[in-house]
C-alpha cells in the first residue's frame, strides 16, 4: 500500500533515489539566520577568500540536515531516524551542485531497522561527506 | 612521537561540563523557519494531522534543529572579526586552527513543538593523533538533550579537529 520501504520488502544493496542540492547566497543567508550563526565565511565572499576559501562556504550542519532529509524522504513519515553520523572531508561552496548517494548496507529484522551507507559528492565526483544512518522503517 | 599539543590541565577536563545546561521551549515558528532554510518541507513539521498520522503527538521538528534551538543569543558588539562570538567554552590547546570534523547523533525519543529541551555539553574526548599533514588534536563535545519529562531525546557528538 505505502510507497515507502518496509522491513519486509527492503534488501541489502537497495539504492536511495539520488538527492541533488545546491544553495544560493540567499539560501545560505537564510540558514545563517535560522541557526543564529554569524560566521562571516557563510555570507561575505571577500572575507571567505581572505581566510583561504575559494568562495562563500556552505555550512557543515546545513549539509547534516540535508543528510537527515535524504534518509527521511526515502523512509517516509512512519519511519524513525535512529542515528546518523558524518565526516566533513572538504568544503562545499555557494552555488555548487551537490549529490547524495545512499545504499542499504545491512538489515536488522529484530529491530525493524536498516543501516545506510551515504556519500555526499560534488559534480566532479570528489567526496565531501561520507556518512551513515540507521533508520527504523514504518509498518507494511 | 611529537610533543604534546594538549596541555595537562586541558586533558584533566575530559568528562567535565563545558557550559551550564540551557533549557529552551521548542518554538513552532523557529523550527519551521529552520525547515524552510534547509529545504525540508516534510508535512510532519508543518501539519498537526500529518504528524499525528505518522505517530507523533503533535508537530515535530527537523532532527538537528534542537542544537540550533539551544543557541544563546548574545549582543552583536561581542562578535569577533570572523563573525563568531568568543568561545567561552574553549579548551586550551597548543594549536588554534579548529575545523569541523563531523558529527554523530543518536535519536532516542521524539521532540514536539512545545517541549522544553535541556542541553548539557561535556568534553567527551580529547586526544592527539598523527595525520599525513602532521599531528592534530581530536576534540569531541557531547551534548545530551533531555525533555521536560527527563527523558533523553537525543545525544550528539561534535568532532573538532585542531592543528
Amino acid at each position: 500500500m505505502s510507497q515507502y520501504p518496509t522491513i519486509n520488502n527492503v534488501q541489502v544493496g537497495d539504492e536511495l533515489p539520488v538527492m541533488r542540492k545546491s544553495a544560493s547566497e540567499a539560501e545560505l543567508f537564510l540558514y545563517s539566520a535560522a541557526s543564529f550563526n554569524p560566521h562571516r565565511i557563510h555570507y561575505d565572499r571577500s572575507y571567505a577568500e581572505y581566510e583561504g576559501h575559494e568562495d562563500i562556504v556552505v555550512h557543515g550542519p546545513l549539509q547534516g540536515s540535508w543528510l537527515t532529509q535524504f534518509v527521511t524522504d526515502w523512509a517516509g513519515p512512519q519511519a524513525r531516524l535512529v542515528s546518523v553520523e558524518w565526516q566533513n572531508r572538504a568544503s562545499a561552496f555557494v552555488g555548487e551542485e551537490l549529490e547524495f548517494f545512499g545504499v542499504v548496507s545491512s538489515i536488522d529484522e529484530t529491530n525493524g531497522s536498516v543501516e545506510i551507507e551515504i556519500e555526499e559528492r560534488k559534480k566532479d565526483g570528489s567526496l565531501l561527506m561520507p556518512a551513515r544512518a540507521t533508520v527504523r522503517l514504518g509498518g507494511s | 612521537m611529537s610533543t604534546s599539543l594538549i596541555p595537562p590541565e586541558s586533558l584533566a577536563r575530559v568528562g567535565e561540563i563545558l557550559s551550564e545546561p540551557v533549557t529552551v521551549l521548542i518554538d513552532q515558528r523557529e523550527a519551521q523557519r529552520y525547515a524552510y532554510a534547509v529545504g525540508d518541507l516534510n508535512p510532519i513539521y508543518f501539519d498537526e494531522g500529518s504528524a499525528q498520522a505518522a505517530g507523533y503527538h503533535s508537530i515535530t521538528v527537523p532532527p538537528l534543529f534542537i542544537t540550533h534551538a539551544l543557541v544563546r543569543p548574545k549582543p552583536a558588539d561581542e562578535l569577533r572579526l570572523d563573525g563568531l562570538y568568543e568561545d567561552t567554552a574553549a579548551v586550551s590547546l597548543e594549536v588554534s586552527r579548529m575545523m569541523f570534523g563531523g558529527e554523530e547523533w543518536d535519536f532516542l525519543g521524539p521532540v514536539h513543538v512545545g517541549d522544553e529541551i535541556t542541553g548539557t555539553t561535556r568534553l567527551a574526548d580529547l586526544d592527539q593523533k598523527e595525520g599525513k599533514k602532521g599531528p592534530f588534536v581530536r576534540l569531541v563535545r557531547e551534548t545530551t538533550f533531555t525533555n521536560q519529562d527527563e527523558q533523553i531525546v537525543a545525544r550528539s557528538r561534535q568532532v573538532g579537529i585542531a592543528r
